[in-house]
């Protein structure tokens, strides 16, 4: 087992031509592409032989002509599945940050000057995918790959098979672009409630800037929006009383620190799971949230980068 | 196809602006094509490198009026848009406009106002008109917006959102001059004074004849191609955090047009698209995390042949 | 590892594959029993119902029934479930009840892999031009199945054309495999009893009545190619089987054991050389004009002068023969075999018998007798007709004196008949006599409507001597052809009738294409390859060195079709074609243009490395990207000449 093992290791490394990953993007050169039948044209190999014995025996020259073009047409058809796979460009697309326990989707970028068919990529333990990939322009194909650790994860070996146009052949061929996929940590199932007490300035902030909740009135300004003129109260009082503004809370906006000090959990990889789910808790409301980590901290704020950003310091701890 | 005197106007403005501006022919042409292509422009760069005397000097020669915004954090809407005043003389609301209602609008460091006073200047800014009280009144034409931002993190500002910087058509830096430049800056007259003196080039009305003689600016198939791989390299490409949006597309188009006016051409080449690729795309494309983040253009510019 | 579940047929793919039954065994419809054909049809109907409303398909236990069943009927028609007329029909049997069971991809390969063979097993009963564009037809449509099967994506006309086109590239090898492939002489275990049955042509007895049913065939018995041009009409007797033995209604050869060489030496001069090609009869005899001058390999010679192959003729053979027309054989004929050509039964045609008598008496020698034989034939004014009456026992009697109507076998019968009762030894020779020059290509077509019988007898001296009885009654049946020999009313073959000349031209057209088709396509056996590679230059043509060439050019064959189809051009604008030319030409001083470099920036580059062409460089890049990028009004044919122009003469 650990001989066919290490085979397998040799075989792909040396299919790969050079140590993976490689540079993006990678062309599929002649030398890399490979061809078998596969069950369906060793049937069809089968079948023409019996053809041809049939046509020796009875003299059959028209079943010569009939077993020589269908054994012609085989060829024909290794060109033409060879020629779908050779010289296609695969350059690295997207990767999106995945929670571990999700899958990280890969996407690569393939592209070719002619047109290709009902490609297969797989990953050695993870989703397959069939695309096609139009003359001179590009199709994008994800491939899943399921996620245990955080942490940077990296594209392993891609098989890329085709069968088409009549699916007696296969060609394929190995390629491992430079590619990684950020695995934020897992976040905690069951984690405490955010820590309000260890929050700097806890408790509502005062400011009345916001436009949805009624907070109180104020004296009137020149630039404030007529709308917000208590004209109800100007109609009551008369036209000697100053005009009153109504002000308005912002959601109730606040600011809290996620502080791995006060993170309950015995290991590091708890601790951060449950960071991981206050940090998204925290986003989700919409709070000014800071993150506090042994090594290095963030300033708390809002918003799709800040949570990008605290995310991958979580994910990273610890790993350089 | 071109109204008549049309690059002498222009070249005109050019060679004018730089005895103010000096050194900065590139960034100058880049602005006027912006303006030419009706867009609005973001100067990102460091305090006196000579933002706001470039949006002077556009105005001053073009003949366009201007209005100055210096935005703070305590600064509302209304204070840009303006706003209507009850006048107890006449019991009736009377529209006091905003200091957006100029030809030329320097927005300066507009990433001191909050997102909510940004927004409102950028929503004028795309729609060219101001909607208070339920009535919309259109700004005034031609209209363009020069907004600067620090480009430094410092307490107390908000930078702009994507999806907010999407509305500049370019965002251009000016950098500091070089050595002959500003030793001439340095030992020559006071360029206040040289600005002041300064006639308009052309009329408001010639400005807008040219800017409609832009948009008949021919685009071949093939540019379009070279527009399109471009921009579905970007999308395509780990390089950057998220491709380039139609609007991106049509404002290199625009852009690429009015550059290739500018030299005085018909039509549109390659060479037009690269040389506004860095300042229309440079603030629309975030790199991507382990990307590193100069030369991202450039390289964008490598990696897609021309058709 | 699991083996994966071949995926679900999808209902296009389920089309495809009827349609591919369909296209293969159509043209096997005449040669299976009927009651199967219906079966077929029933199934594949059932078939068509179920992929129409999407139902489930039948159970399997119903199948296992149904392919039970037609074992039994297949047995019960053919008495047995071996051989070529059963195997087909089992084939068919299987195809039809594979759809019922066709669930998944690897299902439907089965059934392709199944018409496949059927589109072979056409060839089992025929092997001419339209089996071949049915067979053709057939595969067309399964390969376009197999591409369907792959990807089902495409409309059924972009599959059926891309078959086509993948069809197409393969001829090349095909052609090369079928010229090249070392034959190998079948066949190669013993063939099946009912192989190759059903053919006309002539049979070892004659009776009255047996010729004139081949007079109805236009079938083609042989053809035949003179270099030296065709020899008169009257001299084209094709000789077969010679007729000896009479048991007083048919004749018969005697059978003796057939010898590898003729009983006679051949001739120094007269000899006529041609090429005639056999059609299959599935019997010894080989044609020639008599007589014919050597037996070659293969080929063994009755002691009556006919030439027999040494096996059945399964397929066609092709031979080089000489003949002598003026030659007679026999002066020293054995008495024994002069006995029994004179032999006849007891009591038999006694108004012949004694006519002959009387000829005998007032004759001086046998040559008298033939002669008086003559006269009387020619004075009984004897009918030549396809539709003579029926004849009772005395053939010849009856022939002679009473109906007065026969065609050629009652000549010859009776006219035999007459010289043995006068002491003269006669017998029957059954061939072909005359055929019709195609004038397309130059080959005598000899059909079974010429079949023909005439008598030899033996002069002393002289040998045996051919005495066609029905020339003296009909002469235009031997200077013409049967057409013009019998009455108006009889019928014809169509292919007979004159008065069609449009139709003739036709049928010498199609059949100087079956000619050729048969010659090279049909008749490419071990013997022809070798003549063939001989003659283009391959010195010692076995199967290695056929082998070795063959892998040489199918191998340049292959390099070629790999170009072809890697070949990446794209239709593209000749602007930029010329563009691209240039800057490779410039590529090899190091100058090549970047693929991000636009025409003013390479013009730019260029000017600086080379300063004394800059201003032609600098011309060249602005009529390209006015070209190339400028409003279309700008004239682009002019332009472009005008760039090839300037391209041209721009030397650096």
């Amino acid at each position: 087992m650990r001989i066919a093992a290490a085979l397998q290791e040799q075989f792909f490394s040396w299919a790969l031509r050079g140590k993976p990953p490689e540079a993006s993007p990678v062309t599929l050169g002649q030398r890399r592409v490979y061809v078998l039948p596969t069950r369906a044209g060793i049937g069809y190999a089968a079948v023409l032989l019996t053809m041809l014995l049939g046509s020796i025996n009875y003299n059959l020259s028209l079943g010569y002509v009939l077993t020589f073009l269908l054994a012609a047409l085989g060829v024909v058809a290794i060109l033409h599945t060879f020629r779908n796979l050779v010289r296609l460009k695969v350059s690295r697309g997207r990767t999106p940050p995945a929670f571990a326990g999700e899958a990280a989707a890969f996407h690569l970028v393939l592209a070719g000057d002619s047109e290709r068919r009902a490609l297969r990529l797989w990953l050695p333990e993870g989703g397959t995918t069939t695309i096609d990939v139009p003359a001179r322009d590009s199709a994008d194909a994800c491939l899943r790959l399921p996620t245990t650790k955080r942490g940077w994860l990296a594209l392993p070996r891609v098989g890329i098979e085709t069968t088409w146009p009549l699916g007696l052949i296969r060609a394929w061929a190995y390629c491992a672009p430079d590619m990684r996929c950020l695995v934020y940590p897992k976040p905690a199932a069951k984690a405490p409630p955010l820590p309000w007490g260890a929050g700097e300035h806890g408790g509502r902030r005062a400011g009345g800037q916001g436009s949805d909740d009624f907070s109180g009135l104020r004296d009137h300004h020149p630039a404030d929006p007529p709308r917000h003129v208590a004209w109800k109260i100007a109609a009551r009082q008369g036209d000697e009383a100053p005009l009153l503004t109504k002000q308005f809370d912002g959601a109730a906006a606040s600011r809290i620190w996620l502080d791995w000090e006060a993170t309950p959990g015995e290991d590091v990889e708890t601790r951060l799971s449950v960071l991981t789910r206050w940090a998204l808790d925290a986003h989700a409301a919409g709070l000014e949230w800071g993150l506090r980590l042994p090594e290095r901290s963030l300033a708390p704020a809002s918003g799709g980068e800040h949570l990008h950003a605290a995310l991958s310091v979580l994910a990273l701890h610890g790993q350089g | 196809m071109r109204a008549p005197d049309p690059n002498t106007s222009m070249d005109g403005v050019i060679a004018a602006a730089s005895r103010v501006i000096l050194g900065k022919d590139h960034q100058l042409r880049l602005a006027l094509a912006c303006l030419l292509a009706r867009g609005h422009l973001l100067i990102e760069d460091l305090p006196g490198v000579g933002k706001t005397t470039l949006a002077h000097v556009l105005a001053q020669l073009l003949g366009l009026n201007f209005q100055r915004i210096q935005f703070t954090s305590d600064m509302l809407p209304a204070d840009i848009l303006g706003v209507s005043i009850y006048d107890r003389d006449s019991s009736a609301f009377n529209f006091h406009p905003g200091p957006i209602f100029a030809q030329v609008v320097l927005a300066d460091e507009i990433n001191r106002a909050t997102p909510k006073t940004q927004s409102a200047l950028l929503e004028a800014m795309e729609e060219r008109q101001v909607t208070a009280e339920g009535q919309t009144r259109p700004l005034p034409a031609p209209f363009f917006v020069i907004a600067t931002q620090n480009p430094q993190y410092q307490i107390g500002t908000f930078p702009l959102p994507e999806s907010q910087l999407d509305r500049f058509l370019m965002r251009i830096e000016l950098g500091y001059p070089d050595r002959a430049a500003e030793r001439e800056l340095l030992a020559g007259a006071d360029r206040r004074e040289v600005l002041a003196g300064m006639a308009p080039c052309l009329s408001p009305a010639e400005l807008l004849a040219h800017q409609e003689s832009v948009r008949r600016v021919h685009v071949s198939d093939a540019l379009i191609d070279y527009v399109q791989a471009l921009v579905a390299h970007t999308r395509e490409s780990a390089d950057w955090q998220a491709g380039l949006s139609p609007r991106a597309a049509l404002a290199l188009l625009a852009s690429a047009r009015a550059w290739a006016w500018l030299a005085d051409r018909d039509h549109v080449l390659p060479e037009d698209i690269q040389a506004i690729l860095p300042g229309v795309a440079g603030h629309r494309l975030r790199p991507a995390g382990d990307a590193p983040a100069t030369g991202s253009v450039a390289r964008l510019i490598e990696a897609v042949p021309i058709p | 590892m699991a083996k994966a579940r071949s995926p679900a047929l999808s209902p296009v793919q389920a089309w495809w594959l009827i349609a591919t039954g369909i296209a293969v065994a159509a043209p096997l419809v005449p040669h299976i029993p009927p009651w199967l054909t219906i079966a077929a049809g029933l199934a594949l109907l059932w078939r068509t119902a179920l992929a129409w409303q999407r139902k489930p398909l039948p159970p399997r236990w119903l199948l296992v029934l149904l392919v039970a069943a037609g074992c039994a009927g297949v047995l019960w028609q053919f008495r047995t479930l071996f051989g070529q007329n059963p195997g087909v029909a089992l084939l068919i049997l299987l195809l039809a009840l594979k759809y019922l069971e066709a669930r998944t991809i690897r299902d439907g390969l089965a059934v392709v892999f199944l018409a496949f063979f059927l589109a072979l097993a056409q060839f089992f009963y025929s092997q001419v031009i339209p089996a071949a564009i049915a067979s053709t037809l057939g595969v067309l449509v399964a390969t376009a199945t197999l591409l369907a099967l792959a990807d089902p994506r495409d409309p059924p006309l972009a599959t059926l054309r891309r078959a086509g086109v993948m069809l197409l590239q393969a001829l090349p090898l095909m052609l090369l495999l079928f010229v090249l492939f070392p034959r190998v002489q079948g066949p190669l275990w013993a063939l099946p009893r009912d192989a190759n049955s059903a053919r006309t042509g002539l049979s070892d007895t004659m009776a009255p009545g047996s010729i004139s049913e081949l007079s109805q065939s236009d079938a083609i018995a042989f053809r035949a190619r003179f270099p030296d041009g065709v020899p008169p009409q009257r001299q084209l007797y094709w000789r077969g089987p010679v007729l000896s033995d009479f048991d007083g209604r048919a004749w018969r050869p005697l059978g003796e054991k057939p010898q590898p060489r003729l009983p006679y030496t051949e001739p120094d001069a007269g000899g006529i050389d041609y090429e005639i090609i056999i059609e299959p009869h599935n019997r010894h005899w080989l044609f020639a004009l008599e007589l014919p001058g050597a037996t070659t390999a293969a080929m063994l010679a009755t002691h009556d002068y006919q030439l027999l192959a040494t096996e059945p003729l399964a397929t066609r053979r092709r031979l080089a023969m000489r003949s002598y027309p003026a030659f007679h054989a026999g002066s020293d004929e054995d008495a024994t075999v002069r006995r029994r050509a004179m032999f006849l039964p007891e009591g038999s045609n006694p108004r012949i018998r004694a006519l002959a008598a009387q000829w005998r008496a007032q004759a001086r020698n046998d040559d008298d007798v033939l002669l008086a034989a003559q006269t009387f034939f020619l004075r009984q004014r004897l009918l030549y007709t396809l539709m003579p009456p029926l004849l009772g026992e005395q053939t010849a009697d009856e022939f002679l004196f009473d109906t007065k109507q026969g065609f050629c076998e009652h000549f010859a019968n009776a006219f035999a008949v007459a010289m043995r009762t006068a002491g003269i030894p006669a017998r029957v020779v059954t061939g072909y006599q005359g055929g019709e020059l195609n004038p397309v290509d130059g080959w005598l077509t000899v059909r079974q409507y010429d079949a023909h019988a005439w008598t030899e007898v033996w002069l002393p001296g002289r040998g045996w001597l051919r005495i066609d009885p029905t020339a003296i009654s009909a002469p235009t049946r031997i200077d013409l052809n049967l057409a013009a020999a019998v009455p108006a009313s009889d019928p014809l073959p169509l292919l007979m009738r004159v008065d069609l000349a449009w139709l003739r031209d036709i049928r010498f057209r199609w059949d100087a294409v079956t000619n050729a088709w048969n010659q090279w396509v049909l008749g490419y056996s071990p013997a022809r390859q070798r003549d063939l590679l001989r003659r283009l230059g391959m010195r010692e043509p076995d199967w290695r060195s056929m082998t070795a060439t063959l892998a040489v050019l199918a191998g340049l064959a292959l390099l070629a079709l790999t170009a072809w189809t890697l070949r990446q051009r794209r239709r593209r604008d000749p602007v930029l074609a010329l563009w691209e030319r240039f800057s490779h030409r410039l590529g090899r001083r190091g100058l090549a243009r970047r693929p991000d470099e636009g025409p003013h920036d390479y013009a730019a580059r260029i000017a600086t490395a080379l300063p004394q062409a800059a201003a032609d460089m600098r011309a060249i890049a602005d009529l390209y990207a006015r070209l190339r990028y400028g409003p279309a009004t700008t004239g682009v044919g002019t332009g472009l000449d005008e760039l090839r122009r300037r391209m041209a003469s721009f030397a650096p």
